[in-house]
């Protein structure tokens, strides 16, 4: 049958994006101005999606060559903070530790301010409207140099949305990809599916860019459970279902990291913006218990232990507060938290919030989903093991973060005409396209069904009770168990009403197979270290130095193994002038 | 109610529609309004209410929240 049959609408590409962030929007755009027909496929709507959607406040900018701050000093720094990891001493003890290939963190340092460059020429502002660039203490990484700017990005989405249209980028919105077409051991496109109107696309493309979100709903979020409301704020919008993730793990694809979560406490609910005023720093705010005891805590890190610690023995809640700190403090605090998302500043405004007096709670035993590390493992080209797949931003491991995001999606945009001019012709495999529609549609056939958000939280519930921040062998094993029925039970009744429910189904399909994959992961990783805790295994494993868990499915079935995260190559390694 | 419309100040223009991340609003094709049609999907990021031109959506966050 011709494929014209199968599917209600055929494209083809020289380049498939997935998700119109802001890598997916730097990407597309880079790749379109080296004249290369680009699609971009965003489940909701490229103007307000992904995770600047309601704006973002801080961006690092790099290494500063003329300041002396070279890439390998930051690739240094940022290995060293992830080395710290706690000890029974409360001493710091240094693991060695990795997220991903280091050179790609190097080469994404080293062009960070051509990123900065390549965001102006967007028409992203990267200064203030007096014309300056206004950087912020950042204790994260160097006393010496300041990397972190504050930035007005309220708008940037949809400043980047009309960039990338305005360069040629044909921008499919609300289309959600849901699985990879492979032929031949190469990847050729994707299927995809309209969440308005339930219309099945298949996109041929040469080469497919993943630029999708986390996949942090297999958690609840981190704000308070609100009635009815089942979409939080993850330190993420509340789209992250992982899609990208899902629909490279099942074509084939390695998943790196997927053992790890984030640093495992909150900032009570006005954290959509004050996340940032450990960043503020210069002056520290202080952590103080309820009664008033100060508590040192050296690094994100090292603290989830020692704030569970305190839980029990009766010391929460804790407090983070700048009321006794001085003026200049408070000013620098206002930059530094200018302009941050409106909805967090409406919330505060609701609440009769007062920055220089709120006392900001720390909840120390929620998860705060994932941050730092899983991904998709690639190259130092940004390829994935699968020929045709390349990812950047939160999808790729290692590299998460606005800035982050900027600089891989433009350095893969000026690789990508060479990529599609060598990649041959796509070819499609009709019988893949049939399967993957029967697959995708089935839940608009089912009547008196699951309802997705039914299954969401069961997979939640697992997630929270034997996964989260504590784990032990015992729990994770039951927590599989429950999954697996689950999967046998509910999955094929899920319902889907109409193609909006459709969406939601898909997003629980591939919630499911991440779930799996991350206690797979959890259950490999025999050790605690940094804010990775097996209860079981309260001991750091020197095996594990540099180590990272490898996930991929070899003839349908899950394969997990352990590999060294590449050094830095000579030639970034050697001191610089 | 997260997003709340409020009709005598809406003027169609259906930009909450088009922008919402996770596409709680559908478009009432009869009347030419937004509706607030899986509001229990909000996750209220308040895009709907800091872009609509003539304020007219309001956000009212959870008791939660407080």
């Amino acid at each position: 049958m011709a494929l014209e049959h199968i599917a209600d609408r055929v494209l083809e590409t020289d380049v498939l994006v997935m998700g119109g962030g802001i890598a997916g929007c730097c990407v597309a755009a880079k790749a379109a101005e080296h004249g290369l027909n680009v699609t971009l496929a965003e489940k909701s709507k490229t103007d307000r999606a992904g995770n600047a959607a309601m704006g973002t406040n801080y961006y690092v900018v790099g290494a500063k060559p003329r300041e002396g701050l070279t890439a390998l000093e930051l690739v240094k720094q940022w290995t060293a903070t992830l080395h710290q990891v706690p000890t029974k001493t409360g001493l710091p003890e240094m693991g060695r530790e990795r997220l991903s290939d280091l050179n790609i963190l190097y080469e994404i340092w080293d062009k960070g301010l051509w990123a900065v460059e390549e965001l102006e020429k967007l028409g992203v502002p990267m200064k203030w409207p007096d014309g300056e660039y206004r950087y912020v203490k950042d204790q994260l990484r160097t006393g010496k140099f300041d990397l972190t700017l504050s930035i007005l990005w309220t708008n940037v989405k949809p400043i980047m949305a009309a960039a990338v249209k305005k360069r040629g980028v044909n921008v499919l919105d609300r289309t959600m990809v849901v699985d990879l077409l492979n032929s031949n051991g190469k990847v050729v496109g994707a299927t995809a599916v309209n969440t308005r109107t339930g219309q099945f696309i298949v996109i041929k493309a040469k080469a497919v860019v993943i630029a999708t979100g986390l996949f942090s709903r297999i958690y609840n979020g981190d704000m308070p459970q609100t009635w009815n409301y089942k979409f939080h704020y993850h330190w993420n919008p509340a789209t992250v279902s992982g899609d990208g993730y899902a629909a490279a793990y099942r074509v084939g694809a390695e998943l790196a990291n997927m053992n790890m979560t984030g640093h495992g406490y909150i900032v009570d609910e006005l954290a959509m913006g004050a996340g940032l005023l450990g960043r503020t720093d210069g002056v520290p705010g202080k952590i103080l218990t309820w009664r008033g005891e100060e508590v040192t805590m050296t690094n994100a890190r090292t603290s989830i232990s020692k704030l569970a610690e305190m839980e029990q023995k009766g010391r929460t809640p804790l407090y983070m507060s700048g009321e006794d700190l001085p003026d200049d403090y408070h000013k620098r605090v206002e930059v530094a938290l200018r302009d941050m998302r409106l909805a967090s500043l409406k919330l505060a405004e609701d609440r009769g919030f007062n920055p220089r007096t709120h006392r900001y709670e720390i909840s120390p035993i929620a998860p705060f989903t994932f941050y730092l590390a899983p991904g998709v493992n690639i190259d130092r080209d940004y390829k994935s093991l699968l020929d045709g797949v390349y990812t950047v931003g939160d999808c790729a491991a290692g590299l998460h973060g606005a800035y982050m995001a900027a600089p891989c999606g433009f350095i893969l945009g000026e690789n990508l005409p060479s990529i599609t001019k060598n990649a041959g012709e796509p070819v499609i495999d009709e019988a893949q396209v049939e399967s993957q529609k029967q697959a995708v549609l089935a839940p608009m056939a089912v009547k008196d069904g699951t309802e997705p958000m039914e299954l969401e939280c069961a997979i939640r519930y697992i997630c929270d009770r034997y996964v989260t921040m504590f784990k032990s062998e015992g729990k994770l094993r039951e927590g599989l168990r429950r999954l697996g029925s689950l999967r046998r039970e509910f999955l094929p009744r899920l319902m889907a009403k109409n193609p909006h429910y459709l969406m939601r189904c898909l997003e629980v399909r591939n919630l499911m197979d991440l779930a799996e994959v991350h206690i797979n992961a959890c259950l490999e990783r025999k050790e605690t270290r940094g804010n990775y805790i097996r209860l079981d295994y309260p001991e750091m494993d020197r095996t594990w130095d540099n180590m990272i868990t490898i996930q991929r499915l070899e003839n349908g079935k899950p394969v997990v193994e352990k590999r060294l995260a590449p050094d830095l190559e000579p030639e970034y390694a050697k001191e610089e002038k | 109610m997260p997003a709340k419309i409020n009709y005598k100040k809406c003027i169609g223009c259906g930009t909450c529609y088009d922008l919402c991340p996770l596409d709680v609003f559908a478009w009432d094709k009869e009347k030419e309004i937004p509706v607030v049609a899986y509001e229990y999907e909000c996750w209220h990021c308040g895009i709907c209410w800091m872009e609509c031109p003539k304020r007219a959506i309001d956000i009212t966050y959870p008791a939660s929240f407080w």
